[in-house]
């Protein structure tokens, strides 16, 4: 649906020149077994501040694994992650200040049911990074403001129509000041006139300068805000590349195949 | 079928919004047709299910209305199964525990806004079923002629003003509370001018009964008269006052009020302890305040959030410390406080905040071993009420006491067994699963034999406890092992996804756990907490077996074996019940309103 409506749009990666950058998150090598299954084999990427970072691929194929490992919410067993600087071990305090940084937005909202609006995005803050209750809930609703849905503070999640809950936990995630943002299919549980709102947001949070993973299947917002696409399958990194390379000349066949089954 | 041919054209454009057919109001004789008679088999089962009926109504009537039965055993007893052996003299003591928990219920009331409005009509319904049942019962008790005529004219009188009611305009209404301060004070102005009779038993030293006919004992009427204004009155402030006080505060206070009220009326005003001064200023102050001083000290600095790891340290070296003291002589309230320290400066981290939040947090902390301090220091005072037997109370108070300490000890057990089960660490989820299985898989009545008998044996030289004491913690271990299932039932309906969420935004377990996952848990678990809560009431009843004074033992073997009323058994167990039922029942009813309530959020 919004494909057709970005089908003229430029290329995000034209946009900016990201090479002398620092590295905000870098993987070497990770790899991941559920049981016998591979989830991921032999991961590597790097991962540059400010850069927007779209994961492609067929389900099943690592996508939601490897951004989960990145906050480890999912243990990675072989390899390195390092994010901003700090590398995820099993040292709980490196996890919870990598945590506080990365911002995580899911597929099925996961917003607190029994707090209202105002209190989901505020509780971290207050907790977490020990700020004043009356600075947080200040924030809390200019972030609401931000996400186009003030009005809606003092409701509970259930109340909320799908893209306004994923709205709010978007900015439940930017309440803690992340330095990255991750999206996990974040359209892809909610109702079709519903995907632009929250696919508008994330294109201004984009253009804001904020370091983000995308794992989407909008192929538009890939296109348009993408200043690199990566395609997993079977939990390898098949293809690297910028959006215009990615759509208009894929060099793999698994890209290929992938492509027209979808475009 | 046939309405959406209809309606789905409209559909297109807009949807109408049109509020639903109104269900045809039937008058009764369809009502019945349709529901009772609809077919053959149906209306077979409704004659024969009313005939079964009537026969079980009649059956109780003949029993409750017999002449023989001893009904005056109940009413000569009623202090006794009330507070069993609590000397009459002092009774103004009891009078005003009652007072103080009527207010707190009134302000309640107000507090939570319980209470609606009743169409008149709808009540004039209501009275007419009442009247016409009423009616037909004393058609069916065996009564004689006189009361036959005036059980009559009371019904009719009922169902006469069901009638007037019914034809009042729909609009008015009157409020469910007003309602029933009018069926109380209807209750005690019967006490007032309905010939009760006039009973009391005469402990000297050839007991004597008292029955005398007319009205009840001023002892028993002034009371109730002026508790129930005490209770209008108490409801009357709160409700000017509502508007004027924030609520949230006044609800934390009230919750605290309730939870603080039976430690204080139990401790101070019953007992009437006689304080060893010289004692609790030497000993009972000092260790409370050393603790409240340096303990709210060392958690503002662990609360700071620049503390860091160094604050884990200190907590971790204090919880070993705590360990460490029960191996050497000590005064278990220390032992018990330097562990209560540990966990508070363990946790510390996970509340640390602004400085209200760090005040806060201390707050709790002296609050807490105040109440744990004073809990203490009442206990081993001794009392200055000469009561025969070994405990102070006994009847439906004691049930109540041994009830709600219970409770108050299973609940917080119950979580954090559930939480251990539930655990990631091995040895919390090894020792829980233990203790839960080991406990569940034994009798109730095995473990309060067990604590009223075996453990005075097993306590160290010098240290005494009520046996009362002994077996209420052995209840509430019993308990918390039930409660620790129903919750973990709870946590186990937190999504993943919750997990997920709380965690990726930094927060520590401690956090997810206290704000997150444990609201959602007890939420759902209200209904089975409930269930095990009426549980624990009823089942208090077994401390019978073991022979501590409760409402069912009083009932059951002291009225009963008097020797005016041998016999009196079966009376006496029909009033315990309904006091059990009406307990219960009200139980019951809170939940569903609190259901409704916590309900509204999610949806």
């Amino acid at each position: 649906m919004t494909d057709s409506q970005t089908e003229e749009t430029s290329y995000g990666a034209d946009l900016r020149d990201l090479s002398n950058a620092r590295d905000m998150i870098i993987c070497e090598g990770v790899s991941k077994w559920y049981g016998d299954f591979q989830a991921l084999d032999k991961v590597s990427a790097t991962i540059k501040e400010k850069e927007v970072v779209v994961v492609l691929g067929p389900s099943g194929g690592g996508k939601s694994t490897w951004i989960r490992c990145i906050n480890r919410l999912e243990q990675h067993q072989e390899g390195r992650i390092v994010v901003d600087d700090v590398e995820l071990t099993n040292d709980l305090r490196n996890i919870e200040k990598v945590r506080s940084e990365v911002g995580m937005v899911f597929q099925q909202f996961n917003l607190f049911p029994h707090l209202k609006v105002r209190d989901n995005v505020s509780l971290a803050p207050i907790w977490v990074r020990k700020k004043p209750k009356a600075e947080a809930e200040e924030q809390a609703q200019a972030l609401l403001e931000l996400v186009g849905i003030p009005e809606q503070a003092d409701k509970f999640p259930g109340q909320l129509s799908g893209g306004q809950q994923q709205r709010v936990a978007i900015a439940r995630a930017l309440a803690m000041e992340p330095r990255i943002m991750l999206f996990d299919e974040v359209t892809s549980a909610l109702d079709p006139e519903m995907v632009k709102e929250v696919l508008d947001i994330m294109k201004a949070l984009a253009r804001s300068g904020m370091t983000m993973m995308v794992v989407t299947h909008e192929m538009g917002f890939a296109k348009e805000v993408a200043d690199r696409i990566m395609f997993m399958e079977e939990g390898q990194i098949v293809e690297v590349g910028t959006p215009e390379h990615f759509f208009t000349n894929p060099t793999e066949d698994r890209t290929k195949l992938f492509l027209s089954q979808i475009l | 079928m046939s309405e959406y041919g209809v309606e789905i054209p409209n559909v297109v454009g807009m949807p109408p919004i049109t509020a639903p057919p109104e269900e045809p109001h039937l008058p009764p004789q369809q009502w019945l047709k349709k529901n009772l008679f609809s077919s053959t088999f149906n209306s077979v089962l409704t004659v024969v299910a009313s005939l079964v009926i009537l026969a079980i109504v009649r059956g109780l009537l003949m029993f409750v209305f017999n002449p023989l039965r001893q009904w005056n055993a109940t009413a000569v007893n009623l202090r006794l199964l009330m507070t069993h052996a609590y000397p009459a003299d002092q009774y103004i003591r009891v009078w005003f525990s009652v007072a103080v928990l009527l207010i707190l219920a009134s302000l309640s009331l107000v507090v939570w806004r319980v209470g609606s409005r009743i169409p008149l009509p709808d009540l004039g319904k209501r009275l007419l079923i009442m009247g016409s049942a009423g009616a037909l019962m004393t058609v069916l008790a065996p009564f004689s002629a006189r009361a036959t005529v005036i059980w009559l004219l009371i019904s009719g009188l009922v169902l006469a003003t069901g009638l007037g009611l019914r034809q009042v305009d729909e609009e008015r209404s009157v409020g469910s509370l007003t309602l029933a301060v009018i069926v109380g004070a209807m209750g005690v102005l019967s006490l007032w001018v309905v010939p009760f009779g006039h009973h009391s038993y005469i402990a000297q030293r050839t007991p004597r009964i008292l029955a005398e006919p007319g009205t009840v004992d001023m002892t028993t009427k002034l009371p109730w008269t002026i508790m129930l204004i005490i209770a209008v009155t108490a409801y009357a402030l709160g409700r000017s006052l509502r508007e004027r006080v924030p609520i949230k505060p006044a609800r934390t206070s009230l919750v605290l009020a309730w939870l603080l009220s039976p430690l204080i009326l139990i401790y101070i005003v019953l007992r009437d302890p006689m304080f060893d001064m010289g004692h609790v200023i030497s000993t009972d102050i000092p260790i409370f305040l050393v603790f409240a001083i340096l303990g709210s000290g060392l958690l503002l600095w662990l609360a700071h959030p620049h503390t860091g790891e160094i604050g884990r340290i200190v907590a971790a070296v204090i919880l070993l410390v705590g360990f460490g003291t029960f191996l050497t002589p000590m005064r278990m309230v220390i032992r018990i406080l330097i562990v209560l320290l540990a966990l508070f400066a363990l946790a510390a981290p996970s509340f640390s905040g602004e400085k209200r939040a760090r005040h806060r947090y201390a707050c709790i902390w002296v609050s807490l071993i105040a109440i744990l301090c004073w809990m203490v220091t009442a206990i081993n005072t001794p009392s200055t009420v000469p009561v025969p037997g070994e405990f102070f109370l006994g009847g439906f108070s004691l049930t109540l006491l041994v009830a709600f300490f219970t409770l108050l000890v299973s609940f917080p057990l119950g979580v954090m067994l559930a939480l251990a089960r539930t655990s990631t660490m091995p040895i919390f989820r090894l020792l829980a699963t233990g203790f839960i299985e080991f406990v569940r898989g034994i009798p109730l009545i095995t473990i309060l034999i067990f604590f009223s008998v075996m453990v005075p044996l097993f306590l160290p030289t010098g240290m005494a406890m009520p046996e009362i004491t002994a077996v209420t913690i052995g209840y509430a271990l019993f308990a918390s092992a039930y409660l620790a299932e129903n919750v973990r039932g709870g946590l186990q309906s937190v999504t993943r996804g919750q997990h997920e969420a709380a965690e990726a935004v930094g927060m520590t377990t401690v956090q997810k756990t206290v704000f997150i996952v444990l609201p959602q848990a007890l939420r759902v678990a209200i209904p089975p907490l409930v269930g095990q809560t009426i549980a624990t009431f009823k089942e208090t009843s077994l401390l019978y077996i073991i022979g501590l004074y409760d409402l069912l033992y009083v009932a059951k073997a002291i009225v009963p074996n008097q020797t005016e009323f041998m016999g009196s058994t079966r009376e006496n167990l029909l009033f315990v019940s309904i006091i059990y039922w009406v307990i219960s029942y009200s139980m019951s009813k809170a939940s569903q309103r609190l259901e409704r309530r916590v309900g509204l959020g999610e949806r």
